[in-house]
Parts: structure tokens; C-alpha cells; sequence
């Protein structure tokens, strides 16, 4: 098997020329096959929801914000198998917020995948709860005025967890944290900040894939052996 | 040997009985006591944030395999409604019991109704066939748990199993090794060895088409048969013909049990297999009969369901509020 054959044939993926999206499913189909493992993937709704049909494995599109709670059954009823879910930030953290933090707490052997774009790409760029405070969108046409969410502390609620944050630009580094969260014996999350292009991208100056990206590039660093992580830092805190 | 069961620990009886492998429920009166009984069962049991979480989390251990069910009252039927439309788009086994209490909201919480006849049918949004079955003895709730799982099985599909704050509270001898059933066995293949795609979207052999209007046309049309087809197997009434009377009365679950002497007067047809509606056997029963009455704990959701299949006025007596009392049912039917 190589890499290409983890894309479901006859079907092409609906994401902008240029999303951070691309990358995260070609980097997950270059892992897999360089780990040789054809894990069950699953979705919920959004552009990232779409992820999972474009793998041509055993996959699930679940309901906006439920996917979490459906992935948690899957893997209960079969514990021989790797379970990964790959879906935006408003379908994980916001719909679904309540069950991030309960089979999180569960701690169910899974790695959850949270592409986080800043707004709701597939609705239109509305807020999402990690939109950053004063950014324009849809809805918030003064710019927001809160405080965006930060899953980091959620997962650190717990007292066993594993965090990572990544962009798509840091290629090497995200599949190497990828990795070391399907390694991990219990929940694991990944963040990867990928700027919607379309939307806050455009609203942001970014809106030319060239210019996220260097803006990714130039504005977060990798840091080890944190605590914490600050804004703006990717690395991976765990506990356990 | 004969036995002291609750109507809940039927139905949790009944669901191991059946091959049950997972469970997941969130606590509401009056249907807490089927999940204190599976929490005691050699199965994999979770107690979850929410009834959204419990109805997705039985929705993925079914398709992992496992025969699934979760079960709730009202306000949790009514958050897992998106979820069930999502599980016949799918395609995947369930089953999922609703204990009636009194609603709308919090209403009359330990109290019995039958106030969601229309929501077990209509609930989710878009159209979908669903099997809803409603027993009246604690006997029944053993066997009628066991056809749901059978039924959920054949038709790849959520089963509904309705009961009411009073038959689920009700304690009656049954006699377990007497009653026969057959299982039937999973054949859907568990999710993770092929090469599917399970998605809400309309879609042909997972490949989304979400402007095929014509692919819609043909789907709905194949879910509708599939319904049917499975339903034939699953026939399930009681009629009692009185031959001196010109009418006839239906009812079901506990109201049906609180007519009962009544039969010594009138015709009594009960549908134990509430959707899809028993049509023909409906209309065969009502042309014998002059008057028909539906007595039930709502303000006429089957009845409305009814005169829509016969096309004809339908007489209602309702028992609203989690009373129920023969006496005034009587004084009413002496007015009609
Ligand atoms: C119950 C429900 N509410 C609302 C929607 C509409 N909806 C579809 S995707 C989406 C937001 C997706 O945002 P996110 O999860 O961040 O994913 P993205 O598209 O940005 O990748 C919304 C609100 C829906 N499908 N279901």
C-alpha cells in the first residue's frame, strides 16, 4: 500500500485550492501508511467533517457536534482497533463541547483531531469559539468580543490527558505529534491551526494560501518540555 | 419458575435475552430502573454526559458490532430525535425505549401518559418509516424488547419500544422459561475491516450526491419498502370481537390493560405495533362496527392517526394528566 491508496476513489475533496485541509489529509494518509495501520475514521459536520469519506477505509460522517460520543461506542465495541477523528473546532468544541469533556474524562484510548480554522468554514465564517478576540466575521461585524476557548485547558482538566498543537506548515512536526497520539495509551487531542481562507483569511489580509502559511510560520514556534503551552507556541503537554 | 418483575427489569431482561452487548443511558424517571438493571449485567454499560451522547455512543457500538440500546423518558426522547433520523440514514440496528411521563417539559415527572405517540413517529426531522412497538404487560415488555431487537436487526434500523410510568412500575409473575422467542442474529459486518462510508448525506456507495434529486426519489422509496417488508413479519395486536356490540375500542400499553373489563360490552382492538399503523387489519376490524373509539393518554395523536387510515370520524376519550379511570372512561362511552 502506498499513501495514495488511503483516498476512497471517485470522490474528490470539496476544500478550497490551497486549505490547510489538503495537508492534514495527505500528512494522515502518509502516516498511516508509513505506520501500516487502516484505523476507522471518523467525522463530524463541517469542511474538516468531510474528512473521513475521503479515506477509503471503514469511515463515519456523524451529526454536527456527536461525533465524539459516536467514536467513544465504536472504540468500545471494538478495543482492537484505532479510532481517529478528525473534525473542526465549532463541531468539537462548541456543539460538541460537553462530550470532549466527558470522554476525555473517560479517557477512551482514541486521538481526536481538531483542525481549527477560527470561524465556521463550511456555514460561511460565522464566530466559532475559537475565533480571537476582535476579529471580524459573519456575525460579529464589530469584531468579536470575547475571549476565544482554549482546549488545552479543557484536556488539562483532567488529571490524565495529552495535548498537542501543530500547524500544517510545521509538516514534519505535525505528523510526529500525530503519531505520538495514536501511541498514547488513553485520549488524545491535537490541535492544528490552519486560518479558513475564505473567511477569516480574507478578513486577515491572508486570504493567498502563500500568505497564511507564512503567516503560520512566522508567527507560531515549537517549544518542548512545557508545562503550558502560551498562544502562539505548538507542543505537546501530557500527563499520565 | 415464575418470577416478580417490574415492567423496566423486563425490558432489561429482555434486552440481554436478545443478545444486548451495549448499553448507554442517561437517568430520567420513569425509565431509571431499565439502566440499574443493565448496570448489573456482564455488558459494556455507560452512563453518559447526555441523552445526545447515549443515543450516538449505542448508534457506534452497533456499528462496531455490538447489539446496542439506550433507553430514556420524554425530554431525553426528544434530544436524541436528530440522531434517530441519523440512524435510519445509516442504516444501523438500535433500539431505543421511551418511558411516557407527562409532559410537554418537566410537566408531571413520575406520572404515566402516552403523550409521545407523535414524536416517536414523526420526532426527527425529514421523512423516515420508523417501527414503533408498545406492550402492556410486564410479560410483554420481555417479548416485545426481544422483537425490537429482532426487528432492528432485519430492518437495519432504530426500533422504538414505548411504555408509560405505570407499566414500567407495574410488578407482575412471569413465567420466563415458558415464553418462546426466536434471535436473530447480526449480519451487518462490524465497522472497521471494509471499505464503507456511513454519512448523513445522500450518497451512492459513499460518495456523496447531495443534488441527485432523482437518487433521493429512488432512496426514500427503497427505506419505505424496506419498512414494509420488515413489518409484515412483525404483525402484533390483539383483537377481541364482542359479536353484540357496534363498537369498538382501541387502545394500547396501559390503557388497554385498564379497559379490559370492558370487553364484556365492546369490540377491543389493540395495536402492539403501533407504526407502521396496521392498516389493513385496522380496516378490516373497523368495517364491522358502526362507532369506534380511541381511548389514550393524549389529546388524540393515534386517533388522528387513525381516522387518517380509515377516513372516517373517530370518537376520542382522553386520560389526560397521568389519571386513568375506568369509571369516567365508562361515563363517556355511555354519552357517545
Ligand atoms: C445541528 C446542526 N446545526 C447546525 C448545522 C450547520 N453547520 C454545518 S457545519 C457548521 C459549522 C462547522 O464549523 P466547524 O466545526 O468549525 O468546521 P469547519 O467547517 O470550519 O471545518 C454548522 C453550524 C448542522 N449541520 N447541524
Amino acid at each position: 500500500m502506498t499513501y495514495k491508496d488511503y483516498k476512497r476513489p471517485g470522490v474528490e475533496p470539496i476544500w478550497c485550492l490551497g486549505c490547510g485541509l489538503h495537508v492534514v489529509f495527505t500528512q494522515l494518509s502518509n502516516l498511516f501508511d508509513e505506520l501500516e495501520m487502516e484505523p476507522i475514521v471518523l467525522s463530524g459536520i463541517g469542511c474538516t467533517g468531510r474528512t473521513a469519506g475521503y479515506f477509503n477505509l471503514d469511515t463515519v460522517h456523524g451529526l454536527h457536534g456527536r461525533i465524539i460520543p459516536l467514536a467513544e461506542g465504536v472504540k468500545r465495541a471494538r478495543k482492537d482497533k484505532e479510532v481517529i477523528v478528525v473534525s473542526g473546532d465549532g463541531d468539537l468544541l462548541s456543539i460538541g463541547g460537553n462530550h470532549l469533556l466527558h470522554t476525555s474524562r473517560r479517557d477512551i484510548n482514541m486521538t481526536v483531531i481538531c483542525v481549527n480554522n477560527s470561524v465556521y468554514g463550511l456555514t460561511g465564517g460565522q464566530l466559532s469559539p475559537t475565533t480571537p478576540k476582535g476579529a471580524k466575521t459573519k456575525t460579529t461585524p464589530g469584531g468579536s468580543e470575547i475571549e476565544p476557548i482554549d482546549a488545552q485547558k479543557i484536556l488539562m482538566s483532567n488529571k490524565r490527558y495529552f495535548y498537542a498543537r501543530t500547524t500544517p506548515v510545521h509538516v514534519k512536526y505535525m505528523k510526529e505529534v500525530i503519531k505520538q497520539a495514536i501511541e498514547w495509551d488513553g485520549f488524545a487531542f491535537v490541535e492544528i491551526i490552519s486560518l479558513c481562507l475564505e473567511t477569516i483569511g480574507k478578513t486577515m489580509g491572508l486570504k493567498k494560501p502563500s500568505k497564511m502559511y507564512n503567516w503560520l510560520e512566522e508567527n507560531f514556534r515549537i517549544v518542548e518540555n512545557k508545562q503550558v503551552l502560551d498562544d502562539f507556541e505548538l507542543g505537546v503537554v501530557k500527563n499520565g | 419458575m415464575k418470577k416478580i418483575l417490574q415492567g423496566n427489569e423486563a425490558i432489561g431482561l429482555g434486552a440481554i435475552k436478545a443478545g444486548l452487548k451495549f448499553y448507554s443511558g442517561y437517568p430520567i424517571t420513569p425509565s431509571s430502573e431499565i439502566m440499574h438493571y443493565l448496570a448489573n449485567q456482564d455488558i459494556e454499560f455507560v452512563q453518559t454526559e447526555d441523552e445526545l451522547a447515549a443515543v450516538n455512543m449505542a448508534i457506534g457500538a452497533s456499528l462496531g458490532g455490538m447489539k446496542s440500546m439506550t433507553s430514556t423518558s420524554g425530554p431525553g426522547f426528544s434530544l436524541m430525535q436528530e440522531s434517530i433520523g441519523f440512524a435510519h440514514k445509516i442504516e444501523v440496528p438500535l433500539v431505543i425505549v421511551n418511558v411516557q411521563r407527562v409532559g410537554p417539559s418537566t410537566g408531571m415527572p413520575t406520572m404515566p401518559s402516552q403523550g409521545d405517540i407523535s414524536q416517536a413517529r414523526y420526532g426527527s426531522h425529514g421523512d423516515y418509516f420508523p417501527i414503533v412497538f408498545y406492550p402492556n404487560s410486564v410479560e410483554e415488555c420481555f417479548k416485545y424488547t426481544i422483537e425490537a431487537f429482532n426487528a432492528s436487526e432485519e430492518s437495519l434500523s432504530p426500533i422504538i419500544l414505548l411504555s408509560d410510568a405505570f407499566l414500567s412500575h407495574l410488578y407482575e409473575t412471569v413465567d420466563i422459561e415458558s415464553i418462546n422467542f426466536k434471535i436473530k442474529q447480526r449480519h451487518l459486518k462490524p465497522l472497521g475491516d471494509e471499505k464503507r462510508h456511513f454519512t448523513g448525506l445522500l450518497s451512492k456507495g459513499g460518495i456523496p450526491q447531495t443534488r441527485n434529486s432523482d437518487l433521493y426519489k429512488k432512496w426514500i422509496q427503497k427505506m419505505k419498502e424496506k419498512i414494509e417488508k420488515t413489518s409484515k413479519n412483525y404483525e402484533f395486536f390483539e383483537y377481541i370481537e364482542n359479536k353484540d356490540s357496534d363498537t369498538l375500542l382501541i387502545a394500547f400499553g396501559i390503557t388497554s390493560r385498564i379497559i379490559s373489563p370492558l370487553k364484556e360490552n365492546y369490540s377491543i382492538f389493540r395495536p402492539i405495533r403501533l407504526f407502521p399503523i396496521l392498516e389493513e387489519k385496522l380496516k378490516e376490524v373497523a368495517e364491522k362496527h358502526k362507532k369506534i373509539v380511541v381511548i389514550e393518554m393524549n389529546e388524540g395523536q393515534y386517533k388522528n392517526e387513525i381516522e387518517r387510515v380509515l377516513e372516517r370520524k373517530i370518537n376520542l376519550i382522553k386520560q389526560t394528566g397521568g389519571s386513568l379511570s375506568l369509571r369516567q372512561i365508562k361515563r363517556e362511552l355511555d354519552d357517545i
